[in-house]
């Protein structure tokens, strides 16, 4: 790898402790995937800002970096916690834990990590431009990063994250380069399913598209249009069930104004028909449980914008949550704060429901409450919750989620 | 002990050199949701060694199911003095190889990793082998076959 004098100054040691592991984590990841050299970030997103994720190793690492004086050196954000820092003993998390993930955000501030705690930084404080190269983790953050704006990330591990943090620097490889990011498998949805394409079929979509790919570039062609809540779910739901860093929707994202710009003048390596069949299946299998009575349901995952937060209000505006479920809406704190200007948050709390902020379901302990069956309209949290709820899950669109929070009981799609 | 001596090469994807007995998996595997980083136990109930301890062992299986919190159940296992000794793939995904990397940095501790070797390891290992795996030169040896 071709490394400047400054870079190997600070692998001698120059720029102090933090810096010099930090370079030579990447440099090292660099040698084994082939860059040819390290390219300058223009901000970076943490993963292992959750105590679940970085427990006591994270926590001796941060510890160890901030005694030594780490700051970072970009724009740096913070995914979500483990805890809603202000209601964290309405969530039933053990005091124990909490001190845990508190202690983490104190390590963090003191490095200089703007602490958003939320896995949508893309929609305030960090915003990335076309073209941009980044160096972030959190698999949602990077999908919407590559494929909605056309900024340019690997999917960074934990901790690794930081390293970009603190150098402003990632390895050349992979989605960085131009010739790399160019769509591989294609998959052209039939005219009747497109004409009539719910609002819930993005995730199933996103979740059976993850499912078939892999780590290859998917190119989706025959949606006419798709809203940025809709990407945003399509794409945590493929980065969860496959591990896709990007993807090109044909006339949608800014990557593939056309098909032939999306392989890049290429013919698709595999061509995949998607029809209402391959719907009904795919959301089969996203539900683990049958329907029945419900105990909890998540919506917000990844965290809801101010146009979700409308809908959930509208959904619920006058009517109550059934005594026996939770109805948890997970959100940042910006659209918290935003959606109690405009009477959402008090519209939600008077039905009933709770507001889950700078966490979610996937990132809390939640074994106190023993829930049995989750309702959920989001892929990644059909994907996941099984192993970090315990529980069944059924996958169904965002009114049925709501209405299952009503009656106490969810049907299949 | 008639496989002894078997020697597979391929890709050093992290330094180092160690021995120590085979657990091999026809599956993909991810440590993140799949290992219990306090005991080294499979914790995943959808795969095949549930149950099983990987702590210490040469780890054989396809390919990593990467989510990008890998790292944080992985050190986490180094930190306990639980995470496998070596670790062997068809394919290593960018998650392991960084966990691995990772290990070196901030905690002192070598795990090899290699993968695209000369035969397919899923079958020329076998659970219980006593292996030696080189992550420097890329190379995995059957020491002993039970």
């Amino acid at each position: 790898m071709r490394l400047t004098d400054e870079e190997r100054r600070i692998l001698d040691g120059a720029g102090g402790e933090p810096q010099r592991i930090a370079l030579g984590v990447l440099v090292k990841l660099g040698e084994v995937y082939g860059a040819d050299r390290l390219v300058e970030i223009a901000s970076a997103h943490l993963v292992a800002s959750s105590y679940q994720i970085a427990g006591e190793a994270g926590i001796e690492i941060y510890t160890r970096l901030a005694e030594q004086g780490a700051r970072v050196k970009v724009r740096t954000t913070s995914d979500p916690g483990s805890i809603d820092f202000a209601r964290w003993r309405d969530f039933k998390t053990p005091a124990e834990y909490a001190e845990r993930q508190i202690r983490i955000a104190e390590l963090l501030d003191r490095m200089g990590v703007i602490p958003t705690w939320t896995c949508t930084p893309y929609t305030t404080f960090n915003v990335p431009r076309f073209g941009e190269d980044l160096g972030w983790s959190e698999s949602s953050a990077v999908i919407f990063a590559n494929s909605v704006i056309g900024a340019r990330t690997n999917r960074l591990a934990a901790y690794v994250d930081l390293c970009a943090a603190l150098t402003g620097r990632v390895p050349r490889f992979g989605l960085h380069l131009p010739e790399r990011r160019r769509g591989e498998v294609l998959f052209e949805l039939d005219p009747d399913l497109s004409a009539g394409f719910a609002d819930h079929y993005f995730p199933a979509l996103g979740y059976l598209v993850g499912q078939r790919v892999g780590d290859r570039i998917p190119v989706i062609a025959g949606l006419p249009r798709a809203t940025f809540d809709q990407l945003k779910a399509f794409g945590a739901a493929a980065a969860a069930s496959g591990s896709v860093a990007l993807y090109h929707m044909v006339g949608i994202t800014p990557e593939a104004r056309t098909m032939e710009e999306a392989f890049g003048g290429r013919p698709p390596v595999e061509r995949l028909r998607v029809g209402r069949q391959e719907i009904a299946r795919i959301l089969d299998q996203m539900s683990t449980g049958e329907g029945g009575p419900v105990d909890v349901v998540g919506v917000g995952c990844p965290h809801a914008s101010i146009d979700q937060m409308r809908r959930y209000a509208a959904l619920l505006d006058g009517k109550r949550v059934h005594p026996g479920v939770q109805l948890w809406v997970c959100t940042n704190s910006v659209v918290e704060e935003m959606a109690r200007r405009m009477g959402y948050v008090q519209v939600i709390e008077r039905a009933g429901g709770r507001l889950m902020v700078g966490t979610c379901h996937n990132d809390c302990p939640l074994g106190a409450w023993g829930f049995r069956r989750l309702a959920t309209d989001s892929g990644k949290f059909a994907y996941y919750t099984p192993t970090t709820v315990g529980s069944e899950c059924v996958f169904t669109s965002t009114e049925a989620c709501i209405q299952a929070a009503l009656t106490g009981r969810v049907e299949r799609p | 002990m008639s496989h002894a001596g078997v020697i597979l090469r391929g890709r050093g994807c992290a330094a180092g050199a160690c021995e120590g007995e085979a657990i091999v998996s026809r599956q993909p595997f991810g440590f993140w949701q799949g290992m219990d980083p306090r005991t080294g136990i499979v914790i995943d109930r959808r795969h095949e060694l549930c149950g099983a301890s990987v702590k210490g062992k040469v780890f054989v299986f396809p390919y990593g199911r990467g989510s990008t919190g890998t790292p944080g159940i992985f050190l986490e296992a180094v930190r306990n003095g639980c995470a496998p000794a070596a670790i062997v793939n068809v394919t290593s995904e960018p998650m392991i190889v960084m966990c691995a990397i990772l290990a070196e940095a901030f905690f002192q501790v070598r795990i090899p990793i290699v993968d695209g070797l000369d035969a397919n390891p899923l079958e020329a290992l076998r659970t219980g082998d006593r292996v030696r795996v080189n992550g420097t030169a890329g190379v995995v040896e059957v020491l002993s076959r039970p």
